[in-house]
């Protein structure tokens, strides 16, 4: 579904991202995992268009992204919850899901849109009319997401969702990126948090300082004596 | 490849403006000096004079904006407030005009303060912009409208012109004749003191704290500078100079019109000379108003067209050399920091 | 009590002009919202919706209800190309708080001289779109003043509107909150500017094309009230649309009430006292956020 090759990203005269391949099937949920700093949100952030490619392709069910604006990336099917949630601060919850779903296929069917996420998120609905900036962490973080989700997008980037969050609400968020992969959406989920990531995810890849350093089924990655002894000090 | 070729350009003028050395300084000063030994013509050399009252002005503009990144476009309210305090200080009391010269720097310093205070706290730029603009128009509201004081849009006529000055007892120096030599030499004068008093500010640790300032307020402060006292003195001492070319220029052309001083027109002037020849840099302001005026005198003609332009050429300069002249003065500062290092090693 | 009629005149003097100002300020704040960034030449904008009035009126003789929208249109696509061609290549790159100020400045003192070289110095009338007065009581009110107080809350109320209810304004918050997410909704946050853009240059000249009449137009008009308008954004916070409109009103009720006690060259300062009022009090100004 989403097939990024040998991408090569630089910022400013830095490298970044030394030729990274992943490959996203269909339905599935693909974990990308790495300590802070290895290039993960790098990474999400040049496959959306926010960042520019110095060279490699993106490939979105079949189609070319690699030339195409952010803006007409999102229109093809790609969709982010960033980092940070970054909820807009000057709008209602509602406002907040009315922007995502700015793309024209979405808006012509906003209010059928709004009302199915709000029926999946009965505690989002209790918020509706409040500001976005009022929310806690794990009500905007359920918010970004649905947002996200507002676009109908074919493949969702979620760069580090468990972040500041208590570990109930992570593993609550983690249902959430679950039941998203049931509706047959396709899912990048980015984390730091290892464990939580791989216990959800089909397939994983490990990335160290731009570069990816292993890739393989998750349940295998989870059992894997160097991942272990990395990121469990084990 | 033309972007290119003109920040190289750009670039290399820029090492030759940045670095503030003495030696360029005489250097222009000689030239300065010796230029009515070719230039006899009193119509060329009234247009040096307002070369030099331009320069002045685009230097002490610098000091604020390129070098301690205050947005101000009120400066030529403290030219206009120099200007109108010497020319009526001359005529209501008959204080002679080369006391009404550093009086009139004084006052323009004084009322700086007026702007000065309340734009301490205001750090966006567009919001200094806008104080610094409001500031300068209240002049010239109040210079408009206060007729029995500036007779207002009548002009403000009959300023003496600068007293004759008798040297050594028995060498005299006529200024009342209207001969231009004596007011070039004048001039050349205030721009040099004015000139010095910037580099020997940059030099010292005042410069310094300046520089901290315009680069970040805060990270400046957490390091013990006093940011007040910077700004502070960023105000006076611009505002100073300023106010002192403005009373020159009050004895010089001996009648004042509100719009000719506190004008935007002078305003844009100042900021199109100093972004054209470099801001944050010495000798940019210098630069720019010989490319500016000068050049715009050249090319005879276009005397109608001068204010667009100025106004083309801050739109040109912008355009093509953001990463060069205009970058805003982070990284004109890194540079200046990167490239100074550069050339003690050279020498 | 023989005050209670010119008081009351003045006042609504004062709602008129206030209108006036608020269409200018709106356009002003609705700029730095989205794109940070002061816009110099608003004052042109302003200029030029003027002088098209006066050429469609008075040159072409063309009727009123047709020049309106033909200027509006055109400055707006002017206004569009402009951001298009010289300002977005700069926007949010290093700097960019200063060089938009200086390539805006450029811009209208170019115009301002280009204006004056084409079409000369001198103050030229246009006529009143509606001769007359209206009385209530003691009052006397030129129906023209009606009109444009009208006009002014009209378009500010579908402005309004326009940003909370439409798609458009909808991108238009999220792209003044934080441009980047609003990108990863799909919004095309470079044509948002650019229609801001063109969107603030009509309220610029709507206001242009409304007071010309009563002022008269020449290359110098847009002066005044682009320092007004920026006075007026600071006094009603930077970025609120709803804070210029208010400022504008205060403004100028003052500027208006101001008349009566002293002589009307001075009026202009009464702004100015607003503004180093509220930059001394609360620079975010009354309804800004706090980001001075």
């Amino acid at each position: 579904m989403l097939e990024v090759d040998n991408l090569v990203v630089f910022y400013g005269d830095a490298q970044a991202l030394w030729g990274i391949d992943i490959m996203v099937n269909e339905g599935e949920i693909c974990a990308l995992v790495g300590s802070n700093g290895g290039g993960k949100t790098t990474f999400l952030k040049a496959v959306c268009g926010l960042l520019p490619i110095r060279q490699g392709s993106i490939r979105l069910a079949g189609k070319e992204l690699t030339h195409a604006g952010a803006e007409e990336r999102i229109s093809l099917g790609l969709s982010m919850v960033p980092e940070g949630r970054k909820i807009f601060y000057n709008m209602t919850v509602e406002e907040n899901l009315l922007t995502g779903a700015f793309v024209k296929r979405s808006w012509h069917r906003k209010q059928e849109l709004m009302d199915r996420y709000f029926r999946l998120f009965p505690q989002l609905e209790k918020t509706r009319k409040q500001m976005g900036g009022t929310l806690s962490g794990g009500e905007q973080q359920m918010l970004a997401i649905a947002r996200a989700l507002m676009s109908q997008p074919k493949v969702l980037l979620l760069d580090e969702p468990s972040l500041g969050l208590a570990p109930k609400m992570v593993d609550l968020v983690m249902e959430m990126v679950t039941s998203i992969k049931q509706a047959g959406v396709t899912v990048l989920l980015v984390e730091q948090n290892l464990s939580k990531a791989l216990q959800v995810a089909n397939r994983g890849y490990v990335i160290e300082s731009g570069r990816i350093v292993l890739h393989d089924s998750a349940a295998h990655l989870l059992e894997n004596p160097k991942i272990k002894e990395a990121y469990f000090g084990l | 490849m033309v972007k290119r070729m003109v920040r190289d350009t750009s670039n290399k003028l820029l090492g030759i403006a940045r670095d503030a050395d003495p030696r360029w300084i005489a250097g222009l000063v000689c030239l300065l000096a010796a230029l009515p030994i070719f230039i006899r013509n009193d119509y060329h050399l009234s247009v040096m004079i307002l070369c030099l009252i331009d320069a002045s002005l685009a230097v002490t503009w610098n000091l604020m904006v390129g070098y301690t990144g205050i947005l101000s476009f009120g400066h030529q309210a403290f030219y206009g407030l120099g200007a109108y305090l010497s020319g009526l200080l001359a005529i209501k009391l008959n204080i002679s005009p080369w006391l009404g010269l550093p009086l009139g720097g004084c006052f323009a310093a004084l009322l700086s303060l007026g702007i000065g205070l309340p734009c301490l706290r205001l750090r966006i730029a567009p919001y200094v912009a806008i104080a610094t603009l409001a500031f300068s128009e209240i002049m010239l509201v109040i210079s408009r409208n206060w007729v029995s004081l500036t007779r207002g849009e009548m002009g403000l006529s009959g300023i003496p012109p600068l007293s004759d000055l008798s040297l050594f007892g028995s060498v005299k120096i006529p200024f009342s004749t209207g001969a231009r030599i004596p007011y070039y030499y004048c001039i050349l004068i205030i721009f040099l003191i004015t000139m010095m008093s910037v580099y020997f500010i940059l030099r010292s640790k005042m410069g310094l704290a300046l520089k901290s300032v315009r680069e970040n307020q805060d990270a400046a402060a957490s390091l013990g500078v006093n940011v007040t006292q910077a700004k502070l003195t960023a105000f006076l001492v611009s505002s100073f100079f300023a106010g002192v070319v403005g009373s020159f220029y009050a004895h010089y052309v001996s009648v004042l019109a509100p719009g000719a001083v506190f004008g935007v027109g002078k305003m844009v002037e100042i900021v199109a000379i100093t972004l054209v020849g470099g801001i944050g840099t010495f000798f940019g302001p210098v630069a720019g108003t010989f490319a500016l005026v000068v050049g715009l005198e050249m090319l005879r003609g276009l005397e109608g067209y001068r204010l667009m332009v100025y106004g083309a050429a801050l739109v040109a300069i912008t355009l093509l050399m953001p990463n060069g002249l205009l970058t805003g003065l982070k990284t004109v500062y890194h540079r200046y920091v990167r490239t100074s290092k550069q050339s003690l090693s050279r020498t | 009590m023989d005050y209670f009629p010119i008081l009351m005149e003045q006042v609504i003097n004062g709602l008129v002009l206030g209108s006036m100002y608020a269409l200018v300020a709106s356009g002003l704040t609705l700029i730095w919202g989205t794109m940070k960034m002061l816009n110099f030449a608003h004052g042109e904008l302003y200029m030029l919706g003027g002088f098209g009035l006066y050429f469609g009126l008075v040159q072409f003789h063309l009727p009123i209800w047709l020049v309106v929208p033909v200027v509006l249109f055109l400055i707006f696509v002017l206004a569009f190309f402009i951001e298009k061609g010289l300002l977005s290549p700069l926007v949010g790159k290093p700097g960019w708080e200063v060089n938009a100020v200086v390539i805006t400045l450029g811009l209208g003192i170019f115009a301002q001289n280009l204006a004056f070289i084409l079409w000369g110095g001198d103050f030229l009338n246009v006529p009143y779109v509606a001769e007359g007065a209206i009385h209530f009581s003691v009052i006397h009110l030129a129906w023209h003043r009606v009109y444009i107080l009208a006009l002014a809350v009209v378009v500010l109320i579908i402005f309004w509107q326009i940003m909370k209810r439409t798609r458009f304004g909808l991108a238009m918050r999220a792209t003044a909150f934080d441009h980047e997410t609003a990108t990863l909704m799909g919004i095309p946050h470079r044509r948002v500017y650019s229609v801001t853009f063109g969107l603030s240059a009509s309220l610029a000249a709507l206001a242009g094309m409304a007071l010309a009449p009563i002022f008269s137009v020449n290359p110098w008009m847009g002066m005044g009230p682009l320092v007004k308008g920026f006075i007026v954004v600071i006094l009603g916070g930077l970025g609120s649309f709803l804070g210029a409109i208010l400022g504008g009103f205060i403004v100028g009720i003052s500027e208006s009430l101001s008349v009566l006690f002293f002589p009307s060259g001075w009026k202009d300062l009464a702004s100015f006292i607003l503004l180093i009022i509220i930059l001394v009090v609360k620079p975010s100004g009354l309804l800004g956020r706090k980001e001075w």
